[in-house]
């Protein structure tokens, strides 16, 4: 039973990965109607920033944690001043497809100064300990994570239904004419907006470096994932990519647990392709996109 | 619009550039074998420069079989069957369509009599079908599979450092004589690892002990997660008294680093690595694996004699060599001298000159080049890694343990082998 | 405009006669497997607006159904490839079900999910694909020559590789081809005229994954051997990049980009520059942001420029 109750929390926070990460593709769907491929890079920049921050600069982990995002958050933001801007008024593949293409290049970027292999970055001091409650054991440093992704979705969608900024995104994902027929400048929040999608990948990316190999590909096979998780939660709902999220990361670690680990690697897909049959909207979505 | 023109006229004459660019090699293949090509030989080194195992061998190998090549020339002077010995080298990415075509490339265009390293088990299974196809000789040190001396062994392949089963014997076997009785495996769920799952299972039977539990993770695994193979320790019963792992390279460093965090160490689970590199000690840091054994082929401080040969690649590369790059120079050499022994790289007279001898030169001890399979056997070790509060200077991270002679660290030949 | 036409034709025949004399054999075998899936890939994007991200499960699937047939039961070379296409088109049908119930981004999202699914399983098929280690010792079967010089194969392989390439422009130039446009720019309109939408889709998603199986599985029989990378996401980004770069929509820009990039990396490789996905992205993003004609569309309009300058200064 406590080991049932340990691959739970522990499958939570992998889910929580994938939350913050299909959070964060949500809201720049939402509001620039763009699928950031290049979400898993900046993911992978992320974790980079943190060990090349600790590396370079002697930055420890806090500062990290909300520096990176910061500084990537303005990077994601030049690029969508120069680039995706301009592609914004294309069929939105075209920005897919720039996308994709700024992987390409941002991981053989890395790759040329830092090599493939795993860089090492440790756990920051203070959470390398276990939390025990009775019989149940875990990592701090991994109930942290949880618990810093629970309250970042929650910060997030504090800001969507609560903020001014939160009602023009929503109003601008769902009616995004009338929105701007009704004098509602949407263009002034859409570069902050991505901003803030990206620096929900790089703050992944921060806390998976203590935990996950820190590696020019460590976004790459990630992001499909992530892709299918919006997919089954609905792209356009916030909502739906978090709990898809979560849920999927559960049922993951359910599933390497107590089943062969084909359905462990496949488990994702599979249900998506039962949710593309009976709702392919998305178990959460709007009808989008659909055909 | 002007901009535009000029970069259209750019991408357009770098197009046509492109397609030109070094044209050549075209045409139907010349005639197979060769006397000695050219009146000079041609080593080519194939392996991975920029990826997982890029730190094991990499370029750092082409300085190896330099080592090799000088040595050579130094020993027989004058009377060396040819002075003009040039080493190329290309990097496959661990892929084998790239393997495949680089050997071929090697082969064909480069002139190259001997292509050595070639890391990844199935790079190293292609590399090895082009080698019998152009009845060339190669030598494969990198890469684990056994099936290089199994089914895939050929006339003119060598398997020279290690294979899966000598991992099994000196990790599985000592290490449940030495008190692991019952293990759990865990490891990647591709060709690599099953084999591995096979040979370490039969191996720690034979030993007295037993598998309790296994477990494969994906791979490639996409969030280099292990925390749920690892949890499961906890809920096994009869509870294991040693994780056996599996994975290799990047996937070793992460579950290195989550055995750690989950305190398994605490809970009375000793860490036994089934293929461990100098080169993810010194990413880790000797802390993170304090205490871990595994099997080494080779260590650059075990002796004076291999502490000398470590000092020369120090002085050329300014790290310390891993037993790849001691396998490259000896399989080097070892190609040199039966060349020379010879006198032509017609590559069946050399193959007669290699097959059944007795080496024992800086990496091998007790090696012989077995003809049956062309597997080359020598004497393993049992390998502790230290806590960093005793490594006296970089790289100097392994106690060796136990030397396991030659005729039980590597199974006899298998029958899956037809020459 | 005609003669424009049969004289390209003919330069296209002369430089893939010519093609294996003055590149290294190998490169040229690719560039013809590599131009059919550029090819397929273009067929679904340029004529249906449908970017298939997961065609690798199509191209990966036909050499793995190609290299078994030709290495396990003897299948000379072109029935092993067309088997493979076929196999292809079979494990079309029901991915193109379920990823034509949605569009655009979804769709690429979709395929793409659905390839990476394709690879696990093979991944975890060890017994049938041998794993990581793939399918070793492809033969060349063709009622017993020796087709083991690539210089030799490669004119053997040209016949079926041309047939693909033809199939795929008589589609495109045939009434099918003109709804598959009608329902690109229009879906709607095209379902009130009384087209059953989905079925078009499918339809055309299933031949373009069968000529993407007949480049796979060519591919295979001329590596001589099948491993993973073939189904992995990357190869399939890699036709994708091909294609735009070449021109969506052109066909013949697919086949063109396809040359290039291969030798691209032929030449990068033979230089130890590891970083080709840089110069690919590299030149990628600046044909996504700048030329998004792409090299056929550009050189197309570049040259109606230059014709309609010329009839300008002609007098009368």
């Amino acid at each position: 039973m406590i080991n049932f109750l340990e691959q739970t929390v522990n499958g939570l926070v992998n889910g929580g990965f994938y939350a913050l990460l299909a959070l964060g593709l949500a809201v720049i769907f939402g509001m620039l109607r763009v699928v950031n491929f290049a979400h898993g890079a900046f993911y992978m920049l992320g974790a980079f920033g943190a060990y090349v921050g600790l590396r370079e600069f002697g930055l420890p982990f806090w500062v990290a944690l909300v520096l990176v995002p910061v500084v990537l958050a303005g990077l994601g933001m030049a690029l969508e001043r120069t680039a995706i801007n301009r592609l914004a008024r294309l069929d939105p593949l075209y920005n897919f497809l720039f996308t994709f293409g700024l992987t390409l290049i941002l991981q053989d970027l890395v790759k040329w100064r830092y090599g493939v292999n795993a860089n090492p970055y440790e756990i920051p001091a203070g959470l390398t300990g276990t939390v025990h409650i009775g019989q149940f054991g875990f990592p701090a440093y991994r109930l942290f994570v949880f618990g810093f992704a629970v309250a970042a979705c929650l910060l997030a969608w504090w800001l969507l239904a609560r903020t001014r900024v939160g009602m023009v995104v929503r109003a601008a994902t769902e009616r995004p004419e009338l929105t701007g027929a009704l004098g509602i400048d949407v263009g002034r929040w859409i570069t902050p907006v991505f901003g803030f999608g990206i620096a929900l990948a790089a703050l992944a990316g921060v806390l998976a470096a203590p935990i996950q190999a820190v590696n020019p590909l460590m976004g790459a096979d990630l992001i499909i994932v992530v892709f299918a998780v919006v997919v089954i939660g609905g792209l356009g709902s916030v909502t739906g990519s978090v709990a898809t999220g979560f849920g999927i990361g559960v049922a993951g670690a359910w599933a390497q647990a107590y089943a062969p680990p084909i359905v462990a690697q496949t488990l994702v897909f599979a249900v998506m392709a039962v949710v593309l049959l009976v709702r392919p909207a998305g178990l959460f979505g709007r009808e989008e996109g659909v055909a | 619009m002007r901009v535009r023109r000029v970069l259209s006229g750019t991408v357009a004459a770098g197009t046509v550039l492109t397609l030109l660019a070094a044209c050549g090699g075209g045409g139907p293949r010349g005639g197979g074998g060769s006397s000695l090509s050219g009146g000079k030989i041609v080593l080519g080194v194939l392996n991975d420069q920029s990826g997982v195992y890029s730190g094991l061998g990499g370029k750092n190998s082409v300085v190896a079989v330099q080592m090799a090549i000088d040595d050579f020339l130094a020993k027989h002077g004058d009377k060396a069957v040819t002075r003009d010995i040039s080493v190329v080298t290309a990097d496959h990415q661990n892929k084998p369509d790239l393997a495949k075509t680089d050997a071929q490339q090697m082969y064909d265009r480069q002139d190259v009599d001997a292509i050595l390293d070639v890391p990844t088990s199935s790079a190293a299974l292609a590399v090895a079908d082009v080698a019998k196809q152009d009845k060339k000789l190669y030598f494969n040190i990198g890469a684990a599979s056994d099936d290089l001396n199994g089914k895939s062994c050929n006339k003119y392949t060598f398997h020279y450092a290690y294979d899966t089963n000598m991992l099994a014997n000196v990790t599985g076997k000592t290490a449940t004589k030495n008190g692991a009785k019952s293990w759990y495996l865990i490891y990647p769920n591709y060709a690599f690892g099953q084999d591995m799952l096979r040979g370490f299972t039969s191996a720690i039977g034979a030993a007295g002990g037993a598998v309790v539990a296994s477990a494969g993770s994906p791979f490639p695994n996409p969030t280099q997660d292990y925390s749920t193979l690892l949890l499961k320790t906890s809920g096994l019963s009869p509870k294991p008294d040693t994780l056996g792992v599996m994975q290799a390279g990047g996937d070793l460093q992460n579950v290195v680093k989550q055995y750690n965090q989950f305190k398994l160490k605490d809970q009375g689970v000793k860490l036994a690595v089934g293929l461990m590199f100098i080169t993810d000690i010194h990413a880790l840091g000797p802390d993170a694996l304090a205490g871990t054994t595994f099997t080494d082929a080779w260590y650059w401080n075990a002796n004076q004699d291999n502490r000398a040969f470590a000092d020369k690649f120090y002085a050329k590369t300014k790290t310390r060599p891993t037993f790849d790059h001691a396998a490259d120079y000896s399989a080097a050499l070892q190609y040199l001298e039966a060349v020379q022994a010879a006198g032509t790289d017609d590559s069946d007279k050399v193959v007669a000159k290699l097959e059944g001898k007795t080496v024992n030169d800086v990496f091998l001890h007790n090696g012989t080049i077995r003809a049956a399979d062309h597997l080359v056997t020598h004497d393993a070790y049992l390998a502790q890694v230290k806590p960093s509060s005793q490594v006296t200077e970089p790289w100097d991270y392994e106690k060796i343990l136990e030397t396991i002679p030659a005729d039980q660290a590597f199974n006899p030949p298998s029958s899956d082998c037809h020459m | 405009m005609r003669w424009l036409r049969w004289g390209g034709l003919a330069v296209g025949l002369v430089v893939a006669w010519a093609l294996p004399r003055v590149l290294y054999p190998p490169v040229a075998l690719d560039i013809l497997c590599w131009a059919l899936f550029a090819v397929s890939v273009d067929l679904l994007l340029g004529y249906l607006g449908l970017l298939s991200f997961g065609h690798a499960a199509f191209w990966g699937t036909s050499a793995y159904t190609a290299g078994l047939l030709a290495a396990r039961a003897g299948a000379p070379f072109p029935l092993a490839a067309l088997a493979g296409a076929l196999a292809a088109a079979l494990l079309a049908l029901p991915i193109g079900y379920l990823a034509v119930r949605r569009t655009g981004i979804y769709f690429a999202m979709v395929t793409l999910a659905f390839a990476q699914m394709v690879y696990f399983v093979a991944n975890q098929w060890r017994s049938l694909t041998g794993g990581e280690n793939g399918v070793q010792d492809v033969p060349r079967e063709l009622f017993g020559m020796d087709l083991s010089d690539p210089y030799y194969f490669y004119y053997w392989m040209l016949p079926l590789v041309l047939l693909g390439l033809f199939a795929a422009w008589r589609v495109v130039h045939s009434p099918f081809g003109r709804v598959l446009v009608a329902i690109r720019d229009n879906p709607v309109r095209a379902r009130a005229l009384g087209y059953p939408v989905h079925r078009y889709k499918i339809l055309a998603f299933v031949l373009s994954a069968f000529l993407a199986g007949l480049g796979g599985g060519l591919f295979a029989l001329s590596h001589q051997f099948v491993t993973l990378d073939d189904l992995h996401w990357t190869t399939s980004g890699q036709a994708v990049v091909v294609v735009v770069m070449g021109g969506i929509g052109t066909l013949w820009g697919g086949v063109l980009a396809a040359a290039l990039v291969v030798r691209l990396e032929d030449v990068l490789s033979l230089a130890h520059f590891e970083q080709v996905g840089l110069i690919t992205g590299g030149i990628f993003v600046v044909v996504v942001l700048l030329f998004r004609q792409g090299i056929w569309g550009t050189a197309a309009a570049a040259s109606r420029r230059l014709a309609a300058r010329i009839a300008r200064r002609r007098p009368g």
